[in-house]
Protein backbone atom coordinates (compact mmCIF):
# COMPACT_ATOMS: atom_id res chain seq x y z
CA UNK A 1 0.00 0.00 0.00
CA UNK A 2 2.90 2.53 1.09
CA UNK A 3 4.53 1.95 -2.65
CA UNK A 4 2.33 1.55 -4.73
CA UNK A 5 -0.68 3.31 -3.43
CA UNK A 6 1.74 6.53 -1.53
CA UNK A 7 -0.07 5.94 1.56
CA UNK A 8 1.16 5.77 4.87
CA UNK A 9 0.87 3.12 7.33
CA UNK A 10 1.22 1.88 10.26
CA UNK A 11 1.24 -2.15 11.26
CA UNK A 12 0.56 -3.72 14.28
CA UNK A 13 1.31 -6.65 15.72
CA UNK A 14 1.06 -7.96 19.47
CA UNK A 15 5.04 -8.79 20.87
CA UNK A 16 4.01 -12.43 20.66
CA UNK A 17 4.62 -12.65 16.88
CA UNK A 18 7.89 -10.43 16.72
CA UNK A 19 10.10 -13.38 15.96
CA UNK A 20 7.75 -13.77 13.12
CA UNK A 21 8.16 -10.14 11.69
CA UNK A 22 11.50 -10.77 12.10
CA UNK A 23 11.93 -13.34 10.21
CA UNK A 24 10.10 -12.37 6.93
CA UNK A 25 11.48 -10.46 4.17
CA UNK A 26 9.02 -7.95 4.20
CA UNK A 27 8.66 -7.56 8.38
CA UNK A 28 12.37 -6.74 8.47
CA UNK A 29 12.05 -3.69 6.39
CA UNK A 30 9.16 -2.26 7.96
CA UNK A 31 8.44 -0.63 11.35
CA UNK A 32 5.78 -2.32 13.69
CA UNK A 33 3.88 -1.23 16.91
CA UNK A 34 3.79 -4.51 19.13
CA UNK A 35 0.96 -4.50 21.68
CA UNK A 36 1.09 -7.02 24.70
CA UNK A 37 -0.05 -10.49 23.75
CA UNK A 38 -2.84 -11.51 23.78
CA UNK A 39 -5.36 -9.32 22.06
CA UNK A 40 -7.73 -12.91 21.17
CA UNK A 41 -10.68 -13.31 23.75
CA UNK A 42 -9.73 -10.28 25.99
CA UNK A 43 -12.75 -7.76 27.28
CA UNK A 44 -12.45 -4.64 25.13
CA UNK A 45 -11.58 -2.55 28.42
CA UNK A 46 -8.11 -4.59 28.43
CA UNK A 47 -7.67 -4.08 24.28
CA UNK A 48 -8.35 0.01 24.95
CA UNK A 49 -5.56 -0.41 27.93
CA UNK A 50 -3.01 -1.67 25.69
CA UNK A 51 -3.31 0.81 23.05
CA UNK A 52 -2.92 3.14 26.03
CA UNK A 53 -0.32 1.51 27.64
CA UNK A 54 3.39 0.48 26.72
CA UNK A 55 5.10 -0.82 23.64
CA UNK A 56 6.82 -3.89 25.14
CA UNK A 57 9.67 -3.80 22.60
CA UNK A 58 10.29 0.21 22.15
CA UNK A 59 8.89 1.23 25.84
CA UNK A 60 6.96 4.19 24.25
CA UNK A 61 3.07 4.32 24.49
CA UNK A 62 1.22 2.34 21.71
CA UNK A 63 -0.75 5.27 20.74
CA UNK A 64 2.59 7.84 20.35
CA UNK A 65 4.44 4.43 18.57
CA UNK A 66 1.19 4.80 15.69
CA UNK A 67 1.06 8.30 15.49
CA UNK A 68 4.50 8.72 14.67
CA UNK A 69 4.64 6.20 12.29
CA UNK A 70 1.72 7.97 10.12
CA UNK A 71 3.44 11.04 10.75
CA UNK A 72 7.64 10.76 10.79
CA UNK A 73 9.33 10.13 7.89
CA UNK A 74 10.29 6.70 7.41
CA UNK A 75 13.77 6.00 5.50
CA UNK A 76 13.70 4.07 2.02
CA UNK A 77 15.19 0.51 2.82
CA UNK A 78 16.30 -2.12 -0.04
CA UNK A 79 16.83 -5.19 1.89
CA UNK A 80 17.90 -9.09 0.94
CA UNK A 81 17.06 -11.40 3.39
CA UNK A 82 20.21 -12.95 3.43
CA UNK A 83 20.45 -17.46 3.82
CA UNK A 84 20.86 -18.68 7.31
CA UNK A 85 21.31 -21.33 6.58
CA UNK A 86 24.72 -22.15 8.26
CA UNK A 87 23.55 -24.10 11.43
CA UNK A 88 21.23 -25.86 8.87
CA UNK A 89 24.11 -26.74 6.63
CA UNK A 90 26.28 -27.90 9.72
CA UNK A 91 23.52 -30.39 10.26
CA UNK A 92 23.61 -31.65 7.01
CA UNK A 93 26.94 -33.20 7.12
CA UNK A 94 25.90 -36.81 5.75
CA UNK A 95 27.77 -38.63 8.50
CA UNK A 96 27.22 -37.77 12.01
CA UNK A 97 29.77 -38.95 15.02
CA UNK A 98 31.59 -41.09 16.00
CA UNK A 99 29.69 -40.82 19.28
CA UNK A 100 28.13 -43.53 21.43
CA UNK A 101 24.64 -44.07 20.84
CA UNK A 102 23.60 -42.39 23.65
CA UNK A 103 24.97 -39.21 22.91
CA UNK A 104 23.58 -39.77 19.12
CA UNK A 105 19.99 -40.20 20.69
CA UNK A 106 20.66 -36.91 22.81
CA UNK A 107 21.71 -35.16 19.92
CA UNK A 108 18.89 -36.06 17.64
CA UNK A 109 17.01 -34.65 20.37
CA UNK A 110 18.32 -31.00 20.77
CA UNK A 111 18.48 -31.06 16.97
CA UNK A 112 14.90 -31.06 16.82
CA UNK A 113 14.87 -34.03 15.12
CA UNK A 114 12.83 -36.42 17.51
CA UNK A 115 9.29 -36.18 19.93
CA UNK A 116 11.10 -36.93 22.92
CA UNK A 117 10.97 -40.85 22.56
CA UNK A 118 13.90 -42.90 21.95
CA UNK A 119 14.87 -43.33 18.27
CA UNK A 120 16.89 -45.99 16.39
CA UNK A 121 20.24 -44.11 15.50
CA UNK A 122 20.24 -44.25 11.50
CA UNK A 123 23.05 -45.87 10.91
CA UNK A 124 24.77 -46.19 7.84
CA UNK A 125 23.98 -50.21 7.37
CA UNK A 126 20.27 -49.66 8.85
CA UNK A 127 19.82 -47.18 6.05
CA UNK A 128 21.11 -48.83 3.40
CA UNK A 129 18.58 -52.05 4.33
CA UNK A 130 15.34 -49.67 5.00
CA UNK A 131 16.59 -48.53 0.85
CA UNK A 132 16.22 -51.89 -0.20
CA UNK A 133 12.39 -50.81 0.47
CA UNK A 134 12.03 -49.34 -2.14
CA UNK A 135 13.48 -49.22 -5.75
CA UNK A 136 13.56 -45.66 -6.36
CA UNK A 137 16.66 -44.04 -6.50
CA UNK A 138 17.69 -42.48 -2.83
CA UNK A 139 19.06 -39.47 -4.47
CA UNK A 140 15.16 -38.73 -5.68
CA UNK A 141 13.46 -35.58 -4.38
CA UNK A 142 10.29 -36.73 -2.71
CA UNK A 143 8.84 -33.21 -1.24
CA UNK A 144 10.00 -29.71 -1.14
CA UNK A 145 8.21 -27.97 1.69
CA UNK A 146 8.14 -24.25 2.24
CA UNK A 147 7.85 -22.83 5.84
CA UNK A 148 6.69 -19.59 5.56
CA UNK A 149 6.95 -18.33 9.24
CA UNK A 150 11.06 -18.93 8.91
CA UNK A 151 10.94 -18.57 5.28
CA UNK A 152 12.85 -21.47 4.28
CA UNK A 153 12.74 -24.41 1.39
CA UNK A 154 13.24 -27.60 2.78
CA UNK A 155 14.46 -30.85 0.49
CA UNK A 156 13.61 -34.12 1.24
CA UNK A 157 15.40 -37.16 -1.02
CA UNK A 158 14.60 -40.71 -0.63
CA UNK A 159 17.54 -41.29 1.23
CA UNK A 160 16.39 -38.62 4.29
CA UNK A 161 13.20 -40.11 4.18
CA UNK A 162 14.68 -44.20 4.73
CA UNK A 163 16.97 -42.35 7.19
CA UNK A 164 13.84 -40.98 9.24
CA UNK A 165 12.13 -44.43 8.65
CA UNK A 166 15.15 -45.51 10.42
CA UNK A 167 14.29 -43.48 13.40
CA UNK A 168 10.93 -44.54 13.84
CA UNK A 169 11.65 -47.74 13.82
CA UNK A 170 9.65 -48.62 10.52
CA UNK A 171 10.19 -52.54 8.71
CA UNK A 172 11.49 -52.31 5.62
CA UNK A 173 8.25 -53.03 4.22
CA UNK A 174 6.70 -49.68 5.59
CA UNK A 175 9.12 -47.46 3.45
CA UNK A 176 6.41 -47.03 0.79
CA UNK A 177 3.94 -45.74 2.53
CA UNK A 178 6.11 -43.28 4.51
CA UNK A 179 7.30 -41.96 1.40
CA UNK A 180 3.87 -41.90 0.01
CA UNK A 181 3.00 -39.84 3.35
CA UNK A 182 6.09 -37.28 2.66
CA UNK A 183 5.91 -36.69 -0.98
CA UNK A 184 1.91 -34.80 -0.13
CA UNK A 185 4.51 -32.15 1.61
CA UNK A 186 2.17 -31.42 4.30
CA UNK A 187 3.82 -31.69 8.24
CA UNK A 188 1.89 -33.39 10.95
CA UNK A 189 2.56 -30.36 13.36
CA UNK A 190 1.08 -27.03 11.70
CA UNK A 191 2.55 -23.72 12.92
CA UNK A 192 -0.53 -22.31 14.15
CA UNK A 193 -1.51 -21.22 17.57
CA UNK A 194 -4.20 -24.04 17.34
CA UNK A 195 -4.21 -27.80 18.37
CA UNK A 196 -4.37 -29.17 15.17
CA UNK A 197 -4.45 -32.79 14.92
CA UNK A 198 -3.17 -35.11 12.12
CA UNK A 199 -4.44 -38.84 10.53
CA UNK A 200 -3.07 -41.37 8.39
CA UNK A 201 -5.34 -43.59 6.85
CA UNK A 202 -4.36 -46.31 4.53
CA UNK A 203 -6.02 -48.34 1.64
CA UNK A 204 -5.26 -51.40 -0.63
CA UNK A 205 -3.84 -54.96 -0.03
CA UNK A 206 -0.81 -53.34 1.31
CA UNK A 207 -2.33 -52.37 4.68
CA UNK A 208 -3.04 -56.45 5.38
CA UNK A 209 0.33 -57.54 3.82
CA UNK A 210 2.69 -54.93 6.36
CA UNK A 211 -0.06 -55.25 8.90
CA UNK A 212 -1.82 -52.03 9.79
CA UNK A 213 -4.49 -52.45 12.05
CA UNK A 214 -8.13 -51.06 10.58
CA UNK A 215 -9.84 -53.64 13.05
CA UNK A 216 -10.51 -54.25 16.63
CA UNK A 217 -8.44 -51.29 18.44
CA UNK A 218 -7.30 -49.53 15.41
CA UNK A 219 -6.89 -46.28 17.22
CA UNK A 220 -5.15 -48.46 20.44
CA UNK A 221 -1.47 -48.20 21.16
CA UNK A 222 -0.91 -51.62 20.36
CA UNK A 223 0.23 -52.08 16.96
CA UNK A 224 3.90 -51.77 15.21
CA UNK A 225 2.55 -50.72 11.82
CA UNK A 226 0.36 -48.30 13.17
CA UNK A 227 2.59 -46.89 15.52
CA UNK A 228 5.74 -46.61 13.53
CA UNK A 229 3.92 -45.35 10.26
CA UNK A 230 1.92 -42.92 11.60
CA UNK A 231 4.92 -41.13 14.15
CA UNK A 232 7.31 -41.29 10.99
CA UNK A 233 5.32 -38.81 10.01
CA UNK A 234 5.89 -36.23 12.64
CA UNK A 235 9.45 -37.00 12.73
CA UNK A 236 9.35 -36.34 8.72
CA UNK A 237 8.02 -32.72 9.98
CA UNK A 238 10.68 -32.77 13.18
CA UNK A 239 13.36 -32.86 10.19
CA UNK A 240 11.53 -30.59 8.19
CA UNK A 241 11.78 -27.90 10.75
CA UNK A 242 8.13 -28.09 12.29
CA UNK A 243 9.12 -28.31 15.79
CA UNK A 244 10.46 -25.20 16.38
CA UNK A 245 9.81 -23.58 19.56
CA UNK A 246 8.14 -20.07 18.62
CA UNK A 247 9.27 -20.16 15.02
CA UNK A 248 6.93 -22.86 13.13
CA UNK A 249 5.68 -24.13 16.67
CA UNK A 250 3.09 -22.02 17.99
CA UNK A 251 0.17 -24.42 19.07
CA UNK A 252 -0.41 -23.42 22.99
CA UNK A 253 -1.79 -26.32 24.03
CA UNK A 254 -0.51 -29.11 21.54
CA UNK A 255 -1.88 -31.62 20.35
CA UNK A 256 -1.44 -35.55 21.81
CA UNK A 257 -2.65 -37.22 18.91
CA UNK A 258 0.19 -36.12 16.55
CA UNK A 259 2.92 -38.98 18.55
CA UNK A 260 1.23 -41.05 15.78
CA UNK A 261 -1.32 -38.97 14.02
CA UNK A 262 -4.03 -41.81 14.47
CA UNK A 263 -2.83 -44.06 11.39
CA UNK A 264 -4.98 -46.89 10.19
CA UNK A 265 -6.02 -49.08 7.39
CA UNK A 266 -9.97 -49.18 6.69
CA UNK A 267 -11.02 -52.10 6.69
CA UNK A 268 -12.04 -52.67 3.43
CA UNK A 269 -13.25 -56.52 3.94
CA UNK A 270 -15.59 -55.39 6.65
CA UNK A 271 -17.00 -52.35 5.18
CA UNK A 272 -20.50 -52.39 3.49
CA UNK A 273 -19.17 -49.24 1.25
CA UNK A 274 -16.56 -48.40 -1.24
CA UNK A 275 -12.93 -47.71 -0.03
CA UNK A 276 -12.33 -44.24 0.58
CA UNK A 277 -9.21 -44.35 -1.95
CA UNK A 278 -11.72 -45.79 -4.77
CA UNK A 279 -14.22 -42.73 -4.02
CA UNK A 280 -10.97 -40.73 -4.76
CA UNK A 281 -9.80 -42.11 -8.11
CA UNK A 282 -8.03 -45.20 -7.36
CA UNK A 283 -8.64 -49.09 -7.74
CA UNK A 284 -9.34 -51.52 -5.27
CA UNK A 285 -6.07 -53.19 -6.15
CA UNK A 286 -4.60 -49.76 -5.83
CA UNK A 287 -2.45 -49.11 -2.69
CA UNK A 288 -2.95 -45.49 -1.41
CA UNK A 289 -2.22 -43.60 1.75
CA UNK A 290 -4.25 -40.10 2.76
CA UNK A 291 -3.73 -37.56 5.47
CA UNK A 292 -6.29 -35.73 7.25
CA UNK A 293 -6.14 -32.47 9.36
CA UNK A 294 -8.37 -30.63 11.97
CA UNK A 295 -8.91 -29.42 15.23
CA UNK A 296 -12.31 -31.20 16.79
CA UNK A 297 -12.70 -35.05 17.59
CA UNK A 298 -15.38 -36.63 19.77
CA UNK A 299 -15.62 -39.98 19.98
CA UNK A 300 -19.65 -41.75 20.71
CA UNK A 301 -19.13 -42.72 24.04
CA UNK A 302 -22.15 -45.49 23.79
CA UNK A 303 -24.21 -46.89 20.81
CA UNK A 304 -27.34 -45.85 19.56
CA UNK A 305 -29.96 -47.36 21.89
CA UNK A 306 -32.15 -44.82 22.40
CA UNK A 307 -31.27 -42.86 19.33
CA UNK A 308 -30.45 -43.31 15.66
CA UNK A 309 -27.19 -43.09 14.27
CA UNK A 310 -27.80 -39.79 12.55
CA UNK A 311 -29.23 -38.22 15.20
CA UNK A 312 -26.36 -39.24 17.50
CA UNK A 313 -24.27 -37.58 14.72
CA UNK A 314 -26.41 -34.67 14.26
CA UNK A 315 -25.88 -33.68 17.98
CA UNK A 316 -22.43 -34.11 17.76
CA UNK A 317 -21.96 -31.94 14.64
CA UNK A 318 -23.97 -29.15 15.92
CA UNK A 319 -21.54 -28.69 18.46
CA UNK A 320 -18.04 -28.68 16.21
CA UNK A 321 -17.99 -25.24 13.77
CA UNK A 322 -17.83 -25.98 10.43
CA UNK A 323 -15.23 -24.80 8.14
CA UNK A 324 -15.24 -24.95 4.51
CA UNK A 325 -18.04 -28.06 5.71
CA UNK A 326 -15.36 -30.36 6.43
CA UNK A 327 -15.73 -33.57 8.42
CA UNK A 328 -14.47 -36.98 8.67
CA UNK A 329 -16.80 -39.66 10.11
CA UNK A 330 -15.15 -42.73 11.57
CA UNK A 331 -17.58 -45.33 11.95
CA UNK A 332 -17.25 -49.16 13.17
CA UNK A 333 -18.25 -51.46 10.37
CA UNK A 334 -21.61 -52.23 12.58
CA UNK A 335 -22.56 -48.51 12.15
CA UNK A 336 -22.21 -49.09 7.97
CA UNK A 337 -23.97 -51.91 8.00
CA UNK A 338 -27.05 -50.59 9.95
CA UNK A 339 -26.86 -47.26 7.66
CA UNK A 340 -27.23 -49.30 4.72
CA UNK A 341 -29.39 -52.23 5.30
CA UNK A 342 -31.32 -50.66 7.79
CA UNK A 343 -31.88 -46.88 6.88
CA UNK A 344 -31.24 -47.39 2.85
CA UNK A 345 -28.44 -44.98 2.48
CA UNK A 346 -26.09 -47.57 -0.41
CA UNK A 347 -23.41 -45.38 -0.94
CA UNK A 348 -21.47 -43.28 1.46
CA UNK A 349 -22.07 -40.34 -0.77
CA UNK A 350 -25.80 -40.61 -0.09
CA UNK A 351 -25.03 -40.90 3.66
CA UNK A 352 -22.62 -37.61 3.33
CA UNK A 353 -25.97 -35.91 1.59
CA UNK A 354 -28.33 -36.55 4.02
CA UNK A 355 -25.94 -35.20 6.73
CA UNK A 356 -25.42 -32.08 5.02
CA UNK A 357 -29.41 -31.68 4.75
CA UNK A 358 -30.21 -32.31 8.35
CA UNK A 359 -27.52 -30.97 10.70
CA UNK A 360 -28.49 -27.60 11.41
CA UNK A 361 -27.62 -24.56 13.83
CA UNK A 362 -28.34 -20.70 14.29
CA UNK A 363 -26.72 -18.69 12.44
CA UNK A 364 -25.48 -16.40 15.19
CA UNK A 365 -23.79 -19.42 16.83
CA UNK A 366 -21.86 -20.36 13.79
CA UNK A 367 -20.39 -16.86 12.97
CA UNK A 368 -19.61 -16.40 16.86
CA UNK A 369 -17.05 -19.78 16.50
CA UNK A 370 -13.49 -17.80 16.25
CA UNK A 371 -12.17 -19.47 12.88
CA UNK A 372 -15.38 -19.29 11.11
CA UNK A 373 -15.03 -16.08 11.68
CA UNK A 374 -11.65 -15.51 10.59
CA UNK A 375 -11.84 -18.25 7.47
CA UNK A 376 -14.87 -17.25 6.26
CA UNK A 377 -15.80 -13.86 7.45
CA UNK A 378 -13.89 -12.27 4.41
CA UNK A 379 -15.65 -15.15 2.11
CA UNK A 380 -18.98 -13.80 3.12
CA UNK A 381 -17.34 -10.16 2.44
CA UNK A 382 -16.83 -11.05 -1.36
CA UNK A 383 -19.58 -11.86 -1.86
CA UNK A 384 -19.27 -15.97 -1.43
CA UNK A 385 -22.05 -18.13 -1.25
CA UNK A 386 -23.80 -19.27 0.67
CA UNK A 387 -21.59 -17.55 3.48
CA UNK A 388 -22.21 -14.10 1.79
CA UNK A 389 -26.22 -15.07 2.16
CA UNK A 390 -25.54 -16.29 5.71
CA UNK A 391 -24.05 -13.24 7.37
CA UNK A 392 -26.88 -11.49 6.45
CA UNK A 393 -29.54 -13.81 8.52
CA UNK A 394 -30.62 -13.14 11.93
CA UNK A 395 -28.95 -15.00 14.59
CA UNK A 396 -31.76 -17.59 15.25
CA UNK A 397 -32.22 -18.30 12.05
CA UNK A 398 -30.82 -22.16 11.16
CA UNK A 399 -28.18 -23.13 8.46
CA UNK A 400 -26.98 -26.11 7.38
CA UNK A 401 -23.44 -25.55 8.21
CA UNK A 402 -21.82 -28.49 6.79
CA UNK A 403 -23.50 -27.36 3.02
CA UNK A 404 -20.85 -29.23 1.15
CA UNK A 405 -21.98 -32.86 1.33
CA UNK A 406 -18.21 -33.53 -0.77
CA UNK A 407 -16.41 -32.51 2.32
CA UNK A 408 -17.60 -34.88 4.17
CA UNK A 409 -16.27 -37.94 3.97
CA UNK A 410 -16.92 -41.15 6.01
CA UNK A 411 -14.06 -43.95 6.25
CA UNK A 412 -15.02 -47.10 8.08
CA UNK A 413 -12.54 -48.79 10.77
CA UNK A 414 -13.11 -50.54 13.68
CA UNK A 415 -13.38 -54.65 14.81
CA UNK A 416 -17.19 -55.00 15.25
CA UNK A 417 -17.53 -54.76 18.97
CA UNK A 418 -19.82 -51.84 19.30
CA UNK A 419 -21.41 -49.57 16.64
CA UNK A 420 -19.34 -46.12 17.51
CA UNK A 421 -18.27 -43.58 15.58
CA UNK A 422 -15.78 -40.71 15.83
CA UNK A 423 -17.03 -37.01 14.33
CA UNK A 424 -14.14 -34.94 13.41
CA UNK A 425 -13.62 -31.50 11.24
CA UNK A 426 -10.70 -33.47 9.59
CA UNK A 427 -10.17 -31.70 6.43
CA UNK A 428 -8.91 -34.28 3.90
CA UNK A 429 -5.53 -32.81 2.37
CA UNK A 430 -4.96 -35.12 -0.37
CA UNK A 431 -4.25 -39.07 -1.06
CA UNK A 432 -0.99 -40.30 -2.58
CA UNK A 433 0.20 -43.28 -4.30
CA UNK A 434 2.31 -46.19 -2.34
CA UNK A 435 2.74 -48.53 -5.31
CA UNK A 436 4.60 -45.99 -6.76
CA UNK A 437 7.44 -45.79 -4.49
CA UNK A 438 7.08 -49.81 -3.76
CA UNK A 439 9.94 -52.31 -4.47
CA UNK A 440 10.41 -53.93 -7.79
CA UNK A 441 8.92 -57.64 -6.93
CA UNK A 442 11.45 -60.52 -7.37
CA UNK A 443 10.67 -64.50 -7.60
CA UNK A 444 10.60 -64.64 -3.55
CA UNK A 445 7.62 -61.83 -3.43
CA UNK A 446 5.06 -62.53 -4.75
CA UNK A 447 1.44 -60.51 -4.13
CA UNK A 448 -1.56 -62.03 -4.68
CA UNK A 449 -0.34 -64.33 -7.25
CA UNK A 450 0.38 -61.98 -9.37
CA UNK A 451 3.62 -62.43 -10.70
CA UNK A 452 3.03 -65.62 -12.22
CA UNK A 453 5.42 -67.97 -10.14
CA UNK A 454 4.49 -70.62 -8.02
CA UNK A 455 4.08 -70.14 -4.37
CA UNK A 456 6.62 -71.10 -2.25
CA UNK A 457 6.66 -74.48 -1.00
CA UNK A 458 5.13 -73.91 3.00
CA UNK A 459 6.48 -76.84 5.65
CA UNK A 460 3.62 -77.61 7.79
CA UNK A 461 3.80 -79.70 11.50
CA UNK A 462 3.85 -83.37 11.17
CA UNK B 1 25.33 -50.92 31.49
CA UNK B 2 26.03 -48.17 28.62
CA UNK B 3 27.74 -49.13 25.15
CA UNK B 4 31.00 -47.05 24.67
CA UNK B 5 31.46 -48.56 21.61
CA UNK B 6 31.14 -45.35 19.00
CA UNK B 7 29.06 -45.45 15.43
CA UNK B 8 28.14 -42.91 13.01
CA UNK B 9 24.77 -42.05 12.43
CA UNK B 10 23.21 -40.50 9.19
CA UNK B 11 21.76 -36.72 9.37
CA UNK B 12 17.99 -36.98 8.48
CA UNK B 13 17.77 -33.28 6.75
CA UNK B 14 19.20 -33.06 2.93
CA UNK B 15 23.12 -31.63 2.28
CA UNK B 16 22.50 -29.05 -0.32
CA UNK B 17 19.22 -30.14 -1.18
CA UNK B 18 17.97 -27.29 2.24
CA UNK B 19 17.63 -24.01 0.90
CA UNK B 20 16.80 -20.90 2.80
CA UNK B 21 14.51 -18.37 0.32
CA UNK B 22 16.62 -15.29 -0.51
CA UNK B 23 14.16 -12.22 -1.25
CA UNK B 24 15.22 -8.95 -1.89
CA UNK B 25 12.60 -6.29 -0.84
CA UNK B 26 12.82 -2.67 -2.11
CA UNK B 27 10.52 -0.47 0.79
CA UNK B 28 9.32 2.82 -0.88
CA UNK B 29 7.96 4.69 1.96
CA UNK B 30 4.46 7.06 1.13
CA UNK B 31 5.06 10.54 2.38
CA UNK B 32 4.08 10.66 6.05
CA UNK B 33 1.25 12.97 6.66
CA UNK B 34 2.10 16.57 8.83
CA UNK B 35 -0.69 15.88 11.26
CA UNK B 36 -3.81 13.37 12.02
CA UNK B 37 -6.03 15.93 12.29
CA UNK B 38 -9.00 16.11 10.20
CA UNK B 39 -8.03 13.67 8.15
CA UNK B 40 -9.16 10.12 7.40
CA UNK B 41 -7.73 7.21 8.84
CA UNK B 42 -8.90 3.51 8.04
CA UNK B 43 -8.42 0.81 10.73
CA UNK B 44 -8.16 -2.66 9.08
CA UNK B 45 -7.98 -5.82 10.68
CA UNK B 46 -6.34 -8.97 9.62
CA UNK B 47 -9.43 -10.91 10.32
CA UNK B 48 -7.43 -13.09 12.41
CA UNK B 49 -8.22 -13.74 16.15
CA UNK B 50 -8.99 -10.50 18.18
CA UNK B 51 -8.35 -8.46 15.58
CA UNK B 52 -12.01 -6.77 15.07
CA UNK B 53 -12.11 -6.04 18.47
CA UNK B 54 -8.37 -4.62 18.38
CA UNK B 55 -9.76 -1.96 15.82
CA UNK B 56 -13.13 -0.89 17.83
CA UNK B 57 -10.90 0.00 20.62
CA UNK B 58 -8.87 1.82 18.59
CA UNK B 59 -11.51 3.44 16.93
CA UNK B 60 -12.87 4.15 20.37
CA UNK B 61 -9.21 5.64 21.14
CA UNK B 62 -9.20 8.11 18.39
CA UNK B 63 -12.91 9.50 19.24
CA UNK B 64 -12.40 9.78 22.89
CA UNK B 65 -8.38 11.69 22.34
CA UNK B 66 -8.61 12.13 18.37
CA UNK B 67 -11.74 13.10 17.51
CA UNK B 68 -11.39 15.54 14.32
CA UNK B 69 -10.00 12.59 12.80
CA UNK B 70 -12.31 10.47 11.13
CA UNK B 71 -11.60 6.42 11.14
CA UNK B 72 -13.22 3.92 9.19
CA UNK B 73 -13.17 -0.16 10.00
CA UNK B 74 -12.62 -2.51 7.29
CA UNK B 75 -11.57 -6.11 7.31
CA UNK B 76 -9.12 -7.05 4.99
CA UNK B 77 -10.15 -9.27 2.44
CA UNK B 78 -9.41 -12.73 1.33
CA UNK B 79 -6.70 -14.59 2.66
CA UNK B 80 -6.45 -13.83 6.70
CA UNK B 81 -2.82 -14.62 6.79
CA UNK B 82 -1.11 -13.10 3.93
CA UNK B 83 -1.78 -10.24 0.91
CA UNK B 84 -3.46 -11.62 -2.06
CA UNK B 85 -5.21 -10.29 -5.16
CA UNK B 86 -8.36 -9.93 -3.03
CA UNK B 87 -7.07 -6.56 -0.88
CA UNK B 88 -6.19 -4.50 -4.17
CA UNK B 89 -10.11 -2.91 -4.49
CA UNK B 90 -9.84 -1.91 -0.56
CA UNK B 91 -5.85 -0.77 -0.88
CA UNK B 92 -7.33 1.39 -4.02
CA UNK B 93 -10.35 2.41 -2.12
CA UNK B 94 -8.25 3.83 1.00
CA UNK B 95 -6.12 5.46 -1.54
CA UNK B 96 -9.00 7.50 -2.99
CA UNK B 97 -10.90 8.31 0.33
CA UNK B 98 -8.54 8.10 3.32
CA UNK B 99 -5.37 9.47 4.34
CA UNK B 100 -3.48 6.33 6.56
CA UNK B 101 -4.11 3.19 7.45
CA UNK B 102 -3.15 1.18 10.27
CA UNK B 103 -3.06 -2.61 9.85
CA UNK B 104 -3.20 -5.04 12.28
CA UNK B 105 -3.45 -7.67 14.62
CA UNK B 106 -2.57 -11.08 15.08
CA UNK B 107 -3.06 -13.22 17.99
Amino acid sequence: MEGKYGVPVAPISTIEYKKVVDMNPIGKVLQFVYTPHPVVGVAQDTLYDYISGDDPHSGKPVNIGIMDLLTKMVNPIKAGAKPNSSARQEDCNNLIGPDTEENLQALFYKKGWTEGLPIIVPTEERVRKMLEGTNVNPDELVAEVFLEDTNEVVKSTVANIATIAVMAGAETEYLPVILAIASMAEPSLRPSTTPFGSMVLVNGPIAEKIGINSGLAAFSAVNKANAVIGRAWTLISHCWGFSQYKKTLWSSLGNNFTYNNMCVAENEKRSCWQPFHVQNGYKKEDNAVSLFRGWTLINSSGAPSNRSVTEEMNILYEAIPSVYSNATIIMDPLVAKELKDKQGFKTKEEFSIHLSNSIKIEAGKFWAADTVQMLLGSEAERGVEPYSTWSRLNNEELINQYHDPKQIRIIVVGGETSPLFIATDYRHLGTASIDKWLPTQNETDCIEGLCGLPDKFNSYDD
Amino acid sequence: MKSTKKIYAISPVSGDKVLSKSEEVDFSPANRLSTLEGKTVYLVDTGFGGSAYFMLALQKWFSDYYPTVRTVRKRKPGNVFMEDENCEKLWKEISEKGDAAILGVAG
